[in-house]
């Protein structure tokens, strides 16, 4: 379980991708994670792609950035969900407030 | 230095042996021609004195036959005689006669021809040596060509098409000059692939082609990101490669859904993105240095993101396109292949290179042009082939005290071991997340009381979990147990988990307002991932079964 975030090339998109496990014990971490979004950033990118398991606590993270970033960033993408997560995504209706690809 | 005199005179042989040795040369002498040839092959003979009328076999028969053995390396032929006639000379000359010594012989002129003739041979002698050795190397080098293109062919084989989502050209002399591509795709549907131009040719270049695809196919396996796929390429060749040495390379990862392009580029010439009809929507510069000059610390791992529609094209082409010579000597350049590129909708790879080869057709052909253009489409579904269950029943039974709550995430841990039994491991997502929902439902508010009415409030969030770590380094009594089971006949697993406290009322299904309610959202998540939740009626036990058909 571990977090890590780059910023693009550009600057314009930070991505903050969580391996192993999505869950409660990373609620400091994440929030500190899109506490660098800066006027600069147009995107925030949760990448999945190493994670193979979240609850419901992450998804209350989730909605938590939404909440704090609110419009000062353009979007923010739940990228690279392997299929049980995009599952998850989905039965709690984050489609409506995140862009998951 | 041997000479041999062949003479049917003995009186002549005998004068030209001992003006011949006075001077230090060692003398064979053959009666005929056919006494020559024979004393030829079994001595490395240097110049030969050919008298012409002898019986058996004459002077003007014998020449030919010695040139014949001669081969490439000139031995001279000197013809002794007494005939002055030029039809006699040009027919001596004809036969491959070198040189004349006339009757009776001048020790001064003969030693003077001896001597040139003698350098001669040595010349042909040296150079024969050296055409050996060319050849040789020739032949070794062709034999690295062979290897090289062995290993290249290897290092890609196994390589899956992906016709619908990527068009390539790569020629085989390209593969010589070091260039490559990489294609893959990962569990989770993305499509990756790797352009790369390795400076240095042949060998030297297969040698980093070899860790490189394989670093990439491992890589791309798991699914990593392309920042972390290009650190760990650069890692490797950085160590592996001479000084001189470097890997240009354009590393892209399509997303399962073709909607989202993340890239690395270092060192390759700009990237196009195209629509369909080849207009270049986006101009894409190299960020980076090369793969395989910077140390891990100074690499930069920054990657590109891009949102591109259904139907996008991304072009990437080594160096060998633009740098094609016309027919003036000027380059093909990016204005004839942005040309190029919309000149046909669709275009193909086949096509640029045809158009590339067209405008440098009489220069000579350098043949390492590359190019790959990618298709950003949706992933096509996999169907993943037949799962096996095991048929036996297993059980796992774990019972916590406060102490073991303190210091173990036991969800995990159980996850991990449920996912050792055949058939399991491919739902461990789910087994996690209900697992992770009834064992946290059961600690937070079964065990340590806490309300999560509170995640509703003003940053309640943190100040739950703040909370809950606080209660549990005061907790001092509780238990919690975690019975999981998998039916064989039922395709289930089944949880069980009951905890020492006082037991709530049972949660009811909130309803879809989970967006804006901070809690309950576990609770709808348990109902629609698992086939049944029910709860004991004071509510400190819950059972879940979960199907896996």
């Amino acid at each position: 379980m571990s977090l890590s975030k780059n910023a693009s090339a550009d600057g314009k998109t930070l991505t903050i991708q969580i391996k192993g496990k999505f869950d409660f014990n990373l609620v400091q971490s994440f929030r500190q994670a899109y506490a660098e979004v800066n006027d600069e950033t147009e995107k925030v990118v949760v990448d999945l792609r190493d994670t193979d398991y979240m609850d419901s606590s992450a998804l209350g993270m989730l909605l938590n950035m939404k909440k704090t970033l609110g419009d000062s960033v353009g979007s923010i993408q739940i990228s690279n969900c392997r299929p049980q997560l995009k599952k998850i995504l989905q039965i709690s209706r984050f489609d409506k407030k995140f862009e998951i690809d | 230095m041997l000479i041999l005199v062949v003479d049917d005179q003995p009186l002549n042989c005998r004068l030209l042996t001992a003006m011949l040795e006075q001077q230090h040369y060692d003398v064979l002498v053959a009666n005929n021609g056919q006494e020559a040839l024979t004393l030829l092959h079994q001595h490395e003979v240097d110049i030969v004195l050919l008298d012409v009328m002898m019986p058996v076999m004459n002077g003007f028969e014998t020449a030919p036959k010695i040139k014949e053995y001669a081969g490439d390396v000139y031995l001279p032929i000197i013809f002794i005689t007494a005939l002055e006639d030029h039809a006699s000379f040009e027919k001596c000359l004809r036969v491959g006669g070198d040189d004349f010594i006339h009757k009776p012989f001048d020790r001064i002129i003969l030693s003077a021809k001896i001597r040139a003739h003698a350098r001669t041979r040595k010349l042909s002698k040296e150079a024969n040596e050296q055409k050996k050795l060319l050849e040789y190397h020739y032949n070794q080098t062709e034999r690295e060509h062979e290897i090289v293109e062995h290993i290249f062919r290897n290092a890609l084989s196994g390589q899956e098409k992906f016709d619908s989502l990527c068009d390539f050209h790569l020629s085989p002399a390209s593969m010589f000059n070091g260039d490559m591509f990489l294609m893959a795709k990962s569990p989770i549907g993305g499509f990756y692939c790797l352009l790369g131009d390795f400076t240095g040719h042949g060998l030297a270049a297969a040698v980093g082609a070899l860790p490189a695809s394989r670093i990439f196919y491992t890589m791309v396996q798991k699914g990593m990101a392309v920042g972390d796929i290009a650190t760990e390429l650069n890692s490797s060749l950085y160590t592996l490669l001479p000084g001189h040495m470097f890997c240009a390379a354009a590393i892209i990862e399509l997303s399962s859904s073709g909607k989202n392009i993340s890239a690395w580029l270092g060192g390759l010439p700009d990237v196009y993105l195209v629509n369909e009809q080849g207009r270049v929507l986006k101009t894409v510069e190299s960020q980076h240095m090369a793969l395989g000059i910077l140390d891990d610390d100074e690499f930069e791992r920054t990657i590109l993101h891009f949102e591109v529609d259904k139907g996008t094209r991304l072009v990437m082409a080594t160096d060998g396109i633009i740098e094609s010579e016309g027919p003036d000597g000027e380059m093909f350049g990016e204005g004839r292949f942005i040309d190029t590129l919309q000149s046909t909708p669709a275009i193909t790879t086949q096509e640029v290179i045809d158009k590339v080869r067209n405008y440098a057709q009489h220069a000579e052909q350098q043949d390492d042009l590359s190019i790959a253009i990618i298709n950003c489409l949706p992933a096509e579904l996999e169907h993943s082939g037949e799962t096996h269950y095991s048929s036996l029943p297993f059980e796992v039974n774990v019972s916590l005290d406060a102490e073991q709550m303190k210091v173990t995430d036991p969800v995990l841990e159980v996850v991990n071991v449920l996912s050792n039994v055949e058939g399991v491991d491919a739902h461990r997502s789910n087994i996690f997340l209900l697992l992770s929902e009834a064992y946290n439902n059961s600690l937070d508010h079964g065990v340590l009381g806490i309300s999560s009415e509170l995640k509703n409030q003003e940053d309640g969030f943190l100040e739950y979990y703040t909370q809950r770590a606080d209660a549990l380094s005061k907790l001092t009594e509780a238990t919690i147990e975690i019975a999981a089971s998998y039916s064989p006949e039922k395709r289930s697993v089944t949880f069980d988990i009951k905890d020492s406290g006082r037991g709530f009322s049972q949660p009811e299904l909130p309803s879809d307002s989970t967006l804006s309610n901070e809690h309950g959202r576990g609770v709808q998540l348990l109902s629609e991932i698992a086939d049944s939740v029910s709860y004991n009626r004071i509510g400190n036990e819950v059972k879940l079964v979960y199907s896996l058909d």
